[in-house]
């Protein structure tokens, strides 16, 4: 028989407000098995968890219930406190009253006798439990960073300087990412590329560092501690081991007019080329779709320039199979295009801004690149349409973001403070020019923010104007910007030489495809799900992948730096063991029932089910059955719902918890 | 918003829903601490994914009483274990056409994909469910059989009909 | 019109295979051969294994050769690796059975010698069996049959099939008539057939597919299915039976012939196997397939009925 204690917690008032936790506990208590029901404030603090040790122990209990929060929440930590007290964790279950009952109902006679169900549900369920023997797997100790970023480069230098290698794979023909674009950063105007080439640097001559640029990933096979992932290297036509980037391919590539992805097509490039000058690997890549060569087969001119002969036309993309056992993602944001819709984004256009159109009306990170010193105007902020500086400039805030009418409800976070470091750039370069920001709130939270943000008022002379822009023409040589002050309640038009919109901070394009290859969840604007928003906000809830930068959901640099050393701290900590202990959760096969049609073998999605011969003493082969590798076994169960006779069977989620929990409703 | 609730008399529907931890569940989960509210009639059974929810479970949640069932897992390429909600998918757009056949009525059997993100879209299945389930009433077919002792007797074919002359 | 069903080429086959039994097992080709032979009411047929050449002259085929012999290979596959190679009689609808087996790995094809019948149909029920062959007493699922001729058999009997008249499928016809109706009057019409049941499995005791060392529906650990033969458990295993054939069923009806109540089992089956048919193009043949539709899936399934 078993002793099972039920432990129903306050949450505070979280659970008590709209559950009688009382008569929760006085159920319970009369649940045939039940040794004893008890309620306290907060089950999860340490008084909270003593008192359920204390209990295992002085009432012999052999199961526990306790009903609190989401088991997405606690489940470890009660588990934990269980096998303190020297019960299997895995004969505690948690039964959810909060997320799924306290906080959606409001009735307390309906919540309680729900939160009644629920508790006797899982004591229904807890008394089919059965100990599980914990699992242990070995530990590749190498990491895999996705995004050459900021938010990679430092996850990736921080894993490599604790001793462990890292392999860095970025899309791009360069690591660098969006910080590499940048002109100053905010709030202190610092050079990006100053602070940031440095660090690109180290990630090209670290010894435990792993370069693929211009690569990607196509496949994700494994689980934490054993991941086998498949880059695909693209080709480059250029060989990286022989070539010495000393740029002859560049200078007297033919094709010169190919507009610079990376200069946010204001600049020009070549065919063959790097990015910008200060790209890592400083190795050419060749642009097969505008290279003469591949277009037309004749012309070659760079690979007979090329004095080590590292042209190479013939090179093909390469597919490279590395064992990691941990993988930080970091693949970072893309602006919102206002010009073209991205295909299939449920996100409403702005063609009322004339982006794409107007050729003086770009977003923030065009701007950028006029600001830079590196940029394709050595700094000088003009117009991109006749050279010309402006004179008078607008800065439209909010642009997607935060308009949940054009599809957009959040916050993209950095554009009140990169648009307050553009007007100061503007101002300091255009001594004689009229910087407006049309605004909706001015959010700057952050160290030195507020002072930097007041400054472009009070010292650089912006004028803020708080309400949204309507519309927005091009007259003559002018752009007329037709928008509202709030404020005054007025009517403004402005005649301004260029218009500047902050739009919104997005996810990279295919991030939902690379969430599908690593199995991590992504929420609808494609941004990757933490584990939990406060408690776990580094880690996926796919064990073994943590997240850094953007990619999880708007960041500033020094946000995103933090978050990448944490996702670093994370991957080390992993390494820390040889050995990893994985939940016990995978299916077993009962041999003596199997009849070795291996439906089990074909739904498996891992491969973890094996075909194994039983032979009699003298090696005769009686039979063939299905087996199962428990390491290989990811726990999903399709295997159990798909045997006809049930033979394999998913520890945890047997067909005898099941069924005690439907015929406990 | 539901004046016969009040009456303790009216019918509420029982509805069993089969959900995945890594989507619908954590979807349930955000739908609580966004604090929305929806009818207290589901009681949640949580699985790995749906590829682990065996059609008879549905079964015996109607025969255990339930006016409802929901089976909610990861949208299609969403699913934490590669595939296991396509198998689901495969086996219950079979197995509700079997249901349908015998006589169960469809519209108590729901099937969604929410995701984790869902909070919303949880709210709105459950809700639509227990609403058109209060509306068809109690779910009778299977407790009346479970009540029933014996066959009717009734000699519904010509060989029934003749072994029973012969006797 | 004539309702005869033409099978006279039936004594023909039977003289084939007992020529073919005889000679397969004198060559020793095979250890054994499934087949039919004469039982003792006059007319009737049952089935027989025989191991020795002499014994081949009691074999026969007439059209109350029935049975489906893919069932005693199931049962005796286990003594395949020690016995040897084994030959068995099949019409199409028997081997559609056979091909499904082998592709649940049940069976192996070079473990088999198939002597394939070209079949013009056979007996509904073998209450009377020297019953004349005619479209009433056709079994039902010769009515709608496209396997007269088996395919990729080791031998055939080289009779020409003759002419048929063709029927009216009975099974389409039915699930037509029960897809109309309501879901309270279809309810209705299964509650009181699942009633009449007995629970005695001779519908799973028939059938090759049900193959499992334990069912399912036995196990009490937990009890899946209430095995007392009231009409809720006898509901519950119909339910059950029918979809765990579902994607598997190849049509040969056993079930039903040998239901004691009359309980039109065969209609679950057609119609899970029409609704495979529509929602993943999926339908038992003559070729392995190396998956079944419910253990393989494709990106764009249907999911329409999916919120």
């Amino acid at each position: 028989m078993s002793r099972i204690g039920v432990f129903v917690c306050h949450c505070g008032e979280n659970i008590s407000r709209t559950v009688d936790v009382e008569r929760v506990a006085a159920h319970a208590a009369t649940l045939p098995g039940v040794a004893c029901a008890t309620e306290y404030k907060y089950m999860c603090s340490d008084p909270g968890q003593t008192l359920l040790k204390k209990a295992i122990s002085e009432q012999r209990l052999t199961h526990v219930v306790v009903a609190a929060c989401s088991p997405r929440m606690h489940e470890r930590t009660f588990r934990k406190a269980v096998e303190g007290a020297g019960l299997n964790p895995y004969l505690c279950e948690m039964a959810n009253i909060r997320e799924h009952c306290s906080w959606v109902h409001e009735d307390r006679e309906e919540a309680t006798a729900k939160a009644c169900d629920i508790v006797g549900m899982m004591v229904e369920r807890t008394k089919k439990n059965r100990v599980l023997p914990a699992i242990t797997v070995p530990v590749t100790k190498r990491s895999l960073v996705i995004g050459g970023g900021i938010a990679g480069i430092q996850a990736a230098l921080d894993i490599a300087d604790a001793g462990h290698e890292v392999v860095l794979v970025e899309r791009e023909p360069s690591i660098g990412g969006h910080m590499a674009q940048l002109s100053e950063t905010f709030p202190t105007l610092d050079c990006s590329q100053c602070i940031m080439t440095p660090k690109m640097v180290d990630v090209a001559n670290h010894p435990k560092i792993t370069l693929y640029t211009y690569s990607e990933i196509e496949l994700v096979e494994g689980y934490i501690g054993n991941f086998q992932v498949t880059v695909r290297k693209r080709a480059r036509s250029v060989n990286e081991r022989t070539c010495t980037g000393c740029g002859v391919c560049m200078t007297k590539c033919p094709q010169k007019k190919i507009p610079n992805k990376f200069d946010q097509n204001i600049g020009m490039r070549t065919a063959i080329y790097v990015p910008f000058p200060q790209a890592v690997p400083n190795t050419p890549v060749i642009d097969r779709e505008n290279c003469t060569k591949f277009k037309t087969g004749k012309c070659g001119v760079c690979q007979k320039v090329c004095g080590p002969g590292a042209v190479d036309f013939e090179q093909q993309d390469t597919l490279i199979v590395e064992a990691v056992g941990a993988i930080v993602v970091a693949t970072g944001f893309d602006l919102y295009s206002i010009s073209e819709k991205p295909k299939g984004s449920p996100i409403k256009g702005y063609g009322e801004f004339g982006h794409g159109k107007i050729p003086d009306v770009i977003d923030g990170m065009t701007f950028e690149r006029l600001a830079s010193a590196s940029g394709p105007t050595g700094g000088k902020i003009v117009r991109p349409s006749d050279g010309r500086e402006p004179k008078q400039i607008v800065f439209i805030q909010c642009i997607g973001s935060r308009a949940r009418e054009k599809g957009i409800s959040y916050c993209s976070k950095v554009c009140c403070m990169y648009t307050a470091k553009h007007t100061m750039l503007y101002h300091h370069k255009v001594h004689d020019g009229q910087a407006y920001v049309f605004f909706m709130d001015a959010r700057t939270p952050g160290k030195s923010y507020d002072e930097f943000w007041r400054r472009s008022i009070e010292e650089e002379e912006a004028v803020y104007i708080r309400g949204m822009v309507s519309r927005l023409y091009q007259k003559g040589d002018k752009i007329v910007v037709m928008g509202s002050d709030i404020a005054v309640g007025v009517q403004v038009e402005i005649e301004a030489d260029m218009v500047v919109l902050a739009t919104a901070v997005q996810p990279q394009q295919g991030a939902d495809l690379l969430a599908q290859k690593l199995g991590i969840s992504y929420d609808k604007y494609n941004f990757y799900s933490e584990a939990h928003a406060k408690l776990r906000p580094v880690e996926c809830a796919t064990a073994g992948i943590f997240l850094a930068g953007a990619c999880q959901g708007p960041k500033d640099i020094p946000e995103t730096v933090s978050q990448a050393s944490a996702a670093a701290a994370k991957v080390m900590t992993l390494f820390s063991k040889d050995r990893l202990e994985r939940e016990p959760i995978v299916a077993r096969v009962r041999e003596a029932g199997c009849v070795g049609c291996f439906a089990c073998k074909k739904v498996c999605a891992y491969g973890a089910v094996e075909e194994k011969e039983i032979r009699d003493r003298q090696g005769n082969l009686l039979r063939v059955v299905a087996s199962v590798n428990p390491g290989v076994c990811a726990g999903c169960g399709t295997c159990q719902a798909t045997c006809p006779s049930k033979c394999v069977e998913l520890d945890g989620y047997t067909d005898e918890q099941i069924v005690a929990m439907i015929e406990a409703l | 918003m539901h004046p016969e609730k009040n009456n303790s008399s009216a019918f509420e529907p029982k509805i069993i829903a089969f959900v995945c931890t890594w989507c619908t569940y954590a979807g349930a989960d955000l739908a609580g601490t966004s604090r929305m509210q929806y009818p207290s009639n589901v009681r949640v059974l949580k699985f790995p994914c749906t590829g682990r929810i065996d059609p008879v479970f549905i079964l015996k949640a109607f025969q255990q009483g339930a006016d409802g069932v929901l089976v909610s897992g990861c949208h299609p390429g969403d699913c934490h274990y590669i595939a296991g909600n396509f198998h689901a998918r495969r086996r219950f757009a079979a197995f509700r056409k079997l249901l349908e056949f015998v006589g169960v009525d469809l519209q108590r059997l729901q099937f969604s994909w929410v995701s984790a993100a869902e909070g919303g879209k949880w709210v709105d299945v459950v809700t639509d469910l227990t609403e058109t389930v209060r509306a068809l009433g109690p779910m009778t077919e299977f407790k009346e059989l479970a009540l029933e002792e014996q066959w009717s007797g009734a000699l519904t074919t010509p060989e029934l009909k003749e072994a029973y002359l012969q006797i | 019109m004539n309702n005869t069903i033409d099978i006279s080429h039936y004594a023909a086959i039977a003289d084939s295979i007992r020529a073919e039994a005889a000679r397969i097992l004198e060559q020793g080709v095979v250890t054994a051969v499934v087949a039919y032979t004469t039982g003792r009411r006059a007319g009737s047929v049952q089935p027989v294994i025989i191991t020795a050449a002499a014994e081949a002259e009691r074999l026969t085929f007439t059209a109350a050769s029935v049975n489906n012999l893919a069932v005693y290979l199931t049962k005796a596959k286990k003594d395949i690796p020690r016995s040897g190679r084994i030959g068995i009689v099949v019409k199409g609808c028997d081997l559609k059975a056979l091909v499904g087996l082998m592709g649940e790995s049940q069976l192996q094809r070079d473990q088999l010698y198939l002597i394939g019948i070209p079949c013009a149909g056979v007996l509904a029920s073998t209450v009377r069996p020297a019953e004349a062959l005619i479209a009433a007493t056709l079994a039902p699922k010769c009515r709608e049959c496209d396997a007269h001729l088996p395919e990729g058999c080791d031998y055939v009997p080289a009779v020409s099939l003759p002419s048929a008249p063709t029927l009216e499928p009975s099974y389409a016809a039915e699930i037509a008539r029960l897809e109309a109706l309501t879901p309270a009057e279809r309810w209705a019409y299964w509650k009181e057939q699942f009633a009449k049941c007995i629970k005695c499995y001779a519908c799973r005791q028939v059938c090759p597919f049900c193959f499992c060392e334990q069912c399912l529906c036995d196990r009490n650990k937990p009890q899946m299915v209430d095995t007392t033969p009231r009409p809720a458990g006898n509901t519950a295993w119909h339910i059950v039976r029918a979809m765990h054939l579902a994607g598997r069923c190849a049509g040969c009806a056993e079930c039903e012939r040998v239901c004691p109540m009359d309980i039109p089992l065969n209609l679950l089956n057609r119609k899970m196997a029409k609704e495979l048919k529509e929602l993943f193009d999926y339908e038992a043949g003559f070729a392995v397939h190396e998956k079944g539709p419910l253990n393989s899936f494709m990106e764009k399934d249907d999911q329409s009925f999916i919120k």
